[in-house]
């Protein structure tokens, strides 16, 4: 290792602070910032390329500090074939796709933000691939997807654009979700925190109960991610980006990082019958699906988009399958996908930045215009297509060993082969622009600047060199790669050229014969597919817009029922709930044993009971409310004079003169209010409130009844009798516990009498509309009505695209 | 309400009233009473001349907003738990200074302060609300 | 009017004979009081409480001079946020700082008593007290100084800050009692119609809550003879387990009920988008986490064994809560709405965590109450914020603020994101620990928590998202909506909100970030909870 650890741990965080920095670089210099910040990427890239020669002789290395201690969360690198492979990849495309941004949306009004957002993502995803720690793994991965959705979202003022980057959220973020379950179970199952510790004893999780939960939850995670079937539409949706964001997260790395996590995992995971079916089933139907659907565009991008999913499939297939040579194929065909497709969607951009559309019907021609480009496109379609000297080609014939070493002619071979002729057609079809005629263009072509075309031809020739070198290749790069996902040491020896006449070969004339035949056919392929589609007329991405106004109305529906507005209703549910929780442990442990525990001192105490007992029989029956209000004092009148009785004059006066006030403001209140003035409840109503009230009361008494019973302690009372007058010098000892032993109670109480005389007066002076509160509709039921119309189900279905 | 006899006898009803809180206020330690009951009879006292007088007159005769010697309560309340840090107690500790003067013992005591400012606070406090109920019919 | 009852309660003191006579002889004051200095050191456990309390009531005092009292607040909060950062640092390095009121020996005076987690909750309320009083100066208007916005607002932080530090249950019931009516105060400051409904449904229900809250408190006297917390405890612990099984669920109940815990959640949905932006984020950000921190405090401290049985309870009303809040939150239109049942479905997350009942649950929640406290206060100011530059209130209009503004924009996102439970943000931390408190318990409801969690994280993303989308990235003219005007004057300054939200901006990804502060004092307030030793040793033989 060249460099120390602890430095390489706050190196890999340098595009965090570059895209700080990116606004007002671009604000200062204008677009040629794009080729300073792309200085940031190309360091980073140099460093690990130091790194290549140690991780191929077999090392991997793991460092990290701690993060979180308590929470036994650090943030560590490891670095081992397949995660030093993605880390060039991150910042080899990116930087490129840092310059070709520079001159893409030169002149753009919002050119900083967008670097900014860029190269944010870049430092998300080289987090991801370099994590060990499986916690900072997650928030790398979540990173990634919270900056896809800002990018989708980039070119806002169109509808299409947002959509698509709600949906990118949406499926991206529940499967975010899953893979934290997924993550956090195989901590919680396996006691390890991090990819290497795991690693260190492969068979722990694959040996557990909850294996098939671990699975689910990461292959869900994974899945969303790489836009698996029935995941898939997003993907397509994110073209809306401008194109360096498709080039760069939305076909070379970001919707790689689910297929790098099955990767990842695939050690540990693995090797299961549970991994071996779903993995290729999922794959599989992805891959065919992509090239079927990417039959239908007309679209450049889309063309490459569909590609991108159905490439994404094969990848997942592959390591499903899982043997040396499918695993070292799938990792041929990731490195070769990342060249041509990130070179291919720059074509496409600089061809769109040219001529103004990505058409295929209507491009032309452009072979005189756009040479440079040209040779881009073809090193890229050649790749694509699976065609030698490129390493698209050994890809190719290494995955023909797997799958015929895995099973001869079996479905996995079929679909392979099937889904490669479509390729070979589809990447055909890219190079139209260069020969058709040409339609109506909306812009003069001519050829792109360097910024526009250095990209492509550099990663074209990489995919040249990569192949025609490819004994380095293998051992530098693919081999520690294969073997880091195999979990064990594997030595490839591939060559560029085929040396017999072995199955792999047979398959790859075959082939490229199908795809021949389909390119030839293609535009009745496209009609058949149109058609195909249309009678079926649904799919995932109409789904997800029914999901999704599902969800809302659905959501609706459940909160009108729970929050309807009506303050009868809330207060009646709490005084059945309160009932409940007064009644159900008396129902549960029995009555209380009925002792008469007092008696009576004097007569006069009865006669007190019972006048507060009239007093609240006058209230029940009472037809006004002025008069229920003035009987509920009665009952007040009569405690303050118990405490009379009992010795306490203080609190009876004190409690007296509340009482006074408070029947005074309750009746000021009502006039005020102009409240009808006679209950008008429906009989039944009246009686369902009476039994409520009834078993609240009843629960009421049956607690203060337990509570007599008991033998009360009374050593705070004795306390404060003993110590009022010699430590506290006061004979009233109401008023030392108020003023001394309970002062803090008190010096809270007089904040609360000081407020409420504030907001009482507030009341009265703010609100002369006082009445018209509680006339009109309530505040809580305003906002219902509104929604009763839908515009909830409605925004979201503008925002579809036409 | 306002009758000639009620207006006659209100300013010295109230005047008494507010004499009588004081003393109650005062006395509250030993005898029933307090900084509670004092400040509802005051407020009471207050709410009656309104009555009779008209709000303004009330104001008037009060020199400070109502709500303003609440706030003055709770300040005073709050800053007297505070002064024991002084002496070295913590919050709210009673200290007591019992000067003689002329032979007579005056107890004065951070807890009569505390008692004052609850005082004030009901006073003010009630005086606010009355005074608003009364105004705005 | 719970202010009835309190004569009744008051009553439950005093002994047959009210008055106290000279016994005569040589007073002995050390059998019930300290008798040395108190230090300076234990003023930090009140200094949070007094200062706002004095700047309530020196606010008032001034209240002709409308331009002196933001200016009185801003100073007694500062001071009081000085102390709470001291404590924090104090109570951290030495475990939990206790202060009785008045001298009186323990368990006769009132304790004040902040361990760890009181500490925790402390300072984070006086961080976003002062936080919310930077954008009070924005959002604040003549009227509204005049009618005791900011004593208001110093009550509410006192009140708060009190019920966090006390060591006495019925002083927890009188700050309970102060919050309450403060926030009633600021609730209808502004007298419009919507606004008063609001304040009616909020008023009413709570004071149904603390009613049940302050009977349960003289019940619970009634039983034990003590209010002290740390001494009920221990007397709770002797008890037969029968009768205290109501009372603990009138505990149980009262305290949802603050909370906000589905099904009796109805009046913070009801109240919270009517007044003022501030308003609604001090609400939103504080007063639910009252009752959590007090469910926590006396359902597992001082219950303890005997109330293990409500703890499942409380933990599957969490569940429901998570998952039916985000629901709500989806259901929509209106942005402060959103925001409101995001406050209940985070409510919700915190009882599950309690409803683990282990100390990773309980670490989870309370550093989830931290995260609550600052994203929810800060997801409403900048809706707030939003509103005033751009007039738009609900999902069916978009502003472009994307374009035009993008630091309301960026921190909208920062702040949704944080509530959605996303990296690198602060709500990131305790939805992970949760989830792994979750798997650890390892029963149903161990996973059903997980879903709850999950779900809950799933709809706050897309309610976040679809706002962000729809409002926030959408230009205004797209549907043909009349353009809303812009509530901010012109030529007014946008620094106070904007001062306000990176503040809470920059604690919010510091939490994010650097978690390791947060945790730690969580799981040792935790800890404390489970296992009270050191808290009893503090409180009950102090010095």
């Amino acid at each position: 290792m060249s460099l120390q650890p602890d430095l390489m741990l706050w190196l890999a965080l340098a595009p965090f602070v570059a895209a700080l920095f990116a606004p007002a670089l671009v604000r200062r210099i204008g677009s040629s910032a794009g080729w300073v910040l792309a200085i940031v990427p190309a360091a980073l890239f140099l460093m690990f390329v130091t790194m290549v020669p140690q991780i191929a002789a077999g090392d991997t290395v793991s460092y990290g500090v701690d993060w979180a201690p308590s929470f036994a969360v650090r943030y560590s690198h490891l670095i081992d074939g397949l995660s030093l492979t993605f880390a060039l990849l991150v910042t080899g495309i990116g930087t490129f796709i840092v310059i070709y941004a520079g001159g893409y949306l030169s002149g753009h009004h919002q050119q900083g933000r967008f670097l900014a957002f860029l190269l944010l993502f870049m430092g998300a995803m080289l987090g991801l691939v370099i994590a060990d720690d499986l916690v900072s793994m997650f928030v790398f991965y979540e990173l990634t997807s919270i900056t896809s959705f800002l990018l989708i979202g980039f070119d806002h003022t169109r509808a299409p654009a947002r959509r698509a980057a709600l949906q990118a959220l949406v499926v991206t973020g529940s499967g975010g979700l899953a893979l934290l379950a997924g993550f956090i179970l195989i901590r919680v199952v396996s006691g390890e925190t991090s990819v290497s510790e795991l690693f260190a004893s492969p068979d722990v999780l694959r040996d557990a109960a909850l294996y098939p939960a671990i699975f689910v939850l990461v292959i869900l995670g994974a899945f969303t991610k790489s836009a698996q079937v029935p995941f898939h539409s997003w993907l397509p949706n994110a073209m809306e980006a401008p194109t360096p964001v498709s080039a760069y997260l939305h076909s070379a790395t970001m919707v790689k990082a689910g297929v790098f996590v099955l990767m990842r995992f695939s050690p540990v995971l693995g090797d299961t019958a549970l991994w071996e079916t779903v993995l290729p089933l999922f794959g599989g139907a992805t891959f065919l699906t992509g090239v079927l659907l990417g039959v239908r565009q007309t679209d450049l991008k889309q063309i490459l988009a569909y590609t991108t999913v159905a490439s994404l499939g094969l990848l997942v297939m592959l390591t499903g399958v899982g043997t040396e040579y499918a695993l070292a194929g799938a990792v041929l065909y990731l490195v070769a996908h990342a060249l041509f497709k990130g070179a291919l969607f720059m074509v496409a951009g600089a061809i769109d930045h040219e001529t103004g559309t990505r058409d295929i019907t209507i491009l032309g021609g452009l072979l005189k215009s756009m040479p440079i480009t040209f040779v881009a496109a073809i090193l890229g379609c050649l790749s694509m297509a699976g065609l030698p000297p490129m390493i698209g080609f050994i890809a190719k014939e290494v995955l023909y060993d797997g799958v015929w070493e895995a099973g001869g002619v079996s479905a996995v071979t079929v679909t392979a082969l099937v889904g490669n002729a479509l390729m070979f057609a589809l990447a055909a079809a890219v190079l139209i622009p260069f020969f058709a005629k040409p339609g109506e263009l909306p812009k003069k072509p001519h050829e792109a600047p360097p910024s526009l075309w250095l990209g492509p031809i550099v990663l074209g020739v990489l995919a040249l060199v990569g192949a025609f070198m490819i004994e380095g290749t293998a051992h530098s790069l693919i081999s520690p790669m294969t073997s880091a996902i195999a979990g064990e040491a594997v030595e490839l020896h591939l060559h560029l050229w085929p040396t017999g006449l072995y199955p792999p070969v047979i398959l790859t004339m075959i082939t490229i014969a199908l795809g021949i035949v389909f390119f030839i056919f293609f535009k009745t392929l496209r009609l058949l597919m149109v058609d195909l589609l249309e009678t079926v007329g649904w799919g995932p991405d109409v789904g997800f817009d029914q999901l999704m106004r599902g969800l809302v109305k659905g959501s609706h529906a459940l909160t009108k029922r729970l929050q309807s507005g009506a303050m009868q209703q809330y207060v009646t549910l709490t005084f059945v709930i309160l009932a409940a929780v007064l009644l159900l442990p008396i129902a549960v442990d029995g009555l209380p044993d009925f002792r008469f525990v007092g008696e009576v001192d004097q007569p006069f105490d009865l006669v007190i009971l019972g006048l507060a007992v009239a007093g609240l029989w006058v209230v029940i029956i009472s037809k006004s409310r002025l008069v229920a209000i003035v009987s509920l004092g009665v009952q007040g009148v009569m405690v303050a004079l118990i405490f009379m009785l009992y010795g306490a004059p203080d609190l009876s006066f004190t409690q007296f003169m509340v009482e006074t006030l408070s029947v005074v403001i309750l009746a000021l209140v009502m006039t005020r209010l102009d409240l009808k003035t006679v209950d008008h409840r429906l009989p039944a109503d009246a009686m369902k409130d009476g039994v409520i009230a009834l078993a609240c009361g009843l629960g009421f008494a049956l607690v203060l009844y337990n509570t007599v019973q008991q033998p009360f302690d009374d050593r705070l009372s004795q306390f404060f009798l003993k110590h009022a007058y010699e430590i506290a010098h006061g004979r009233n000892v109401v008023n030392v516990i108020l003023v001394d032993y309970r002062a803090l109670d008190t010096l809270g109480e007089i904040s609360v009498v000081m407020a409420a005389g504030l907001a009482i007066l507030a009341l009265i002076r703010m609100g002369p509309r006082l009445k018209s509160a509680v006339v009109g509709p309530p505040a809580d039921r305003a906002d219902a009505t509104r929604v009763g119309a839908e515009p909830s189900a409605a925004t979201i279905a503008a925002e579809r695209p036409s | 309400m306002s009758t000639l006899i009620f207006r006659t006898i209100a300013p010295y009803l109230s005047a008494l009233m507010v004499l009588f809180s004081v003393f109650v206020l005062l006395r509250g330690h030993n005898e029933p009473g307090g900084g509670f009951i004092g400040g509802l009879i005051a407020a009471s006292a207050l709410a009656i001349y309104g009555i009779a007088y008209g709000v303004d007159v009330v104001r008037r005769a009060l020199w400070v907003d109502p709500n303003a010697l609440a706030g003055f309560g709770l300040f005073m309340a709050a800053v007297d738990g505070l002064s024991a840090i002084l002496a070295g107690k913590p919050l709210l500790t009673g200290l007591w200074f019992v000067p003689v003067i002329f032979g007579v013992e005056i107890p004065l005591s951070t807890v009569l302060v505390f008692d004052v400012g609850v005082y004030f606070v009901v006073v003010g406090s009630l005086a606010s609300i009355a005074l608003a109920l009364e105004e705005s019919d | 009017m719970p202010h009835r009852l309190l004569p009744v309660l008051l009553a439950l003191f005093i002994p047959s004979l009210a008055v106290a006579a000279p016994s005569g002889g040589e007073v002995d004051r050390s059998v019930a009081m300290f008798e040395g200095a108190t230090g300076l050191i234990p003023w930090l456990v009140v200094l949070p409480i007094l200062m706002p309390l004095i700047g309530a009531g020196l606010s008032l005092t001034v209240r002709s001079r409308s331009s002196v009292q933001h200016r009185i607040a801003f100073v007694a909060l500062l001071f009081g946020a000085i102390a709470a950062l001291a404590l924090f640092l104090q109570v951290s390095a030495n475990g939990p700082l206790t202060m009785v009121a008045g001298n009186w020996l323990p368990p006769f005076g009132i304790v004040m008593a902040v361990d760890p987690f009181g500490a925790l909750l402390v300072l984070v309320t006086a961080l976003v007290g002062l936080a919310g009083l930077a954008y009070a100066r924005g959002d604040v208007d003549e009227a509204g100084t005049h009618f005791g916005f900011y004593t208001f607002y110093c009550l509410l932080i006192a009140g708060v800050t009190g019920a966090f530090s006390t060591g006495d249950i019925f002083n927890l019931y009188v700050w309970f009692e102060v919050f309450l009516v403060s926030s009633f105060g600021l609730i209808v400051l502004g007298g419009r119609r919507v606004q008063l409904d609001g304040a009616v449904k909020y008023g009413v229900l709570n004071l149904i809550a603390t009613t049940i809250f302050l009977i349960a408190v003289g019940v619970l006297y009634g039983f034990t003879g003590t209010l002290n917390m740390a001494d009920i405890h221990l007397v709770v612990a002797e008890l037969d387990g029968a009768p205290i099984v109501t009372v603990g669920a009138m505990f149980v109940m009262a305290f949802a009920m603050k909370a906000a815990a589905i099904p009796l959640h109805f009046w913070l949905p009801a109240s919270y988008h009517t007044p003022k932006v501030i308003v609604s984020a001090l609400f939103a950000g504080l007063l639910t986490k009252v009752g959590i921190y007090s469910l926590m405090r006396v359902m597992i401290m001082l219950f303890a064994d005997q109330g293990s049985m409500f703890i499942p309870i409380i933990g599957w009303l969490g569940v429901i809560t998570a998952i039916f809040g985000a629901v709500g939150a989806l259901a929509q239109v209106d942005l402060k709405r959103m925001a409101a049942f995001l406050v209940v479905s985070g409510v919700g997350v915190m009882l599950i965590g309690l409803g683990y009942g282990t100390e990773a649950g309980l670490t989870g929640a309370i550093v989830y109450a931290v995260h609550s406290i600052l994203a929810m206060t800060a997801i409403f100011l900048v809706l707030g914020y939003a509103q005033r530059l751009s007039g738009v209130t609900h999902l069916t209009t978009g502003t472009n603020l994307y374009a035009v503004h993008g630091l309301a924009a960026t921190l909208f996102l920062v702040f949704g994101f944080a509530a959605a439970g996303l990296p690198p943000f602060s709500g990131f931390w305790p939805k992970l620990m949760l989830v792994e408190a979750g798997y650890q318990t390892g029963d149903v409801f161990g996973i059903a928590g997980i879903v709850g969690i999950i779900l809950s994280g799933l709809f706050t993303t897309i309610a976040i998202g679809r706002a962000w989308v729809l409002v926030y990235l959408r230009p205004p003219q797209e549907d043909g909506v009349p353009d809303p005007e812009p509530t901010l004057e012109p030529g007014a300054s946008t620094r106070p909100f904007a001062l306000a939200l990176v503040a809470l901006a920059a604690l919010i990804v510091a939490m994010g970030l650097f978690p390791s502060t947060v945790i730690d004092a969580a799981r040792s307030g935790a800890q404390g909870l489970l296992d009270p030793a050191a808290y009893l040793e503090r409180v009950l033989k102090v010095e």
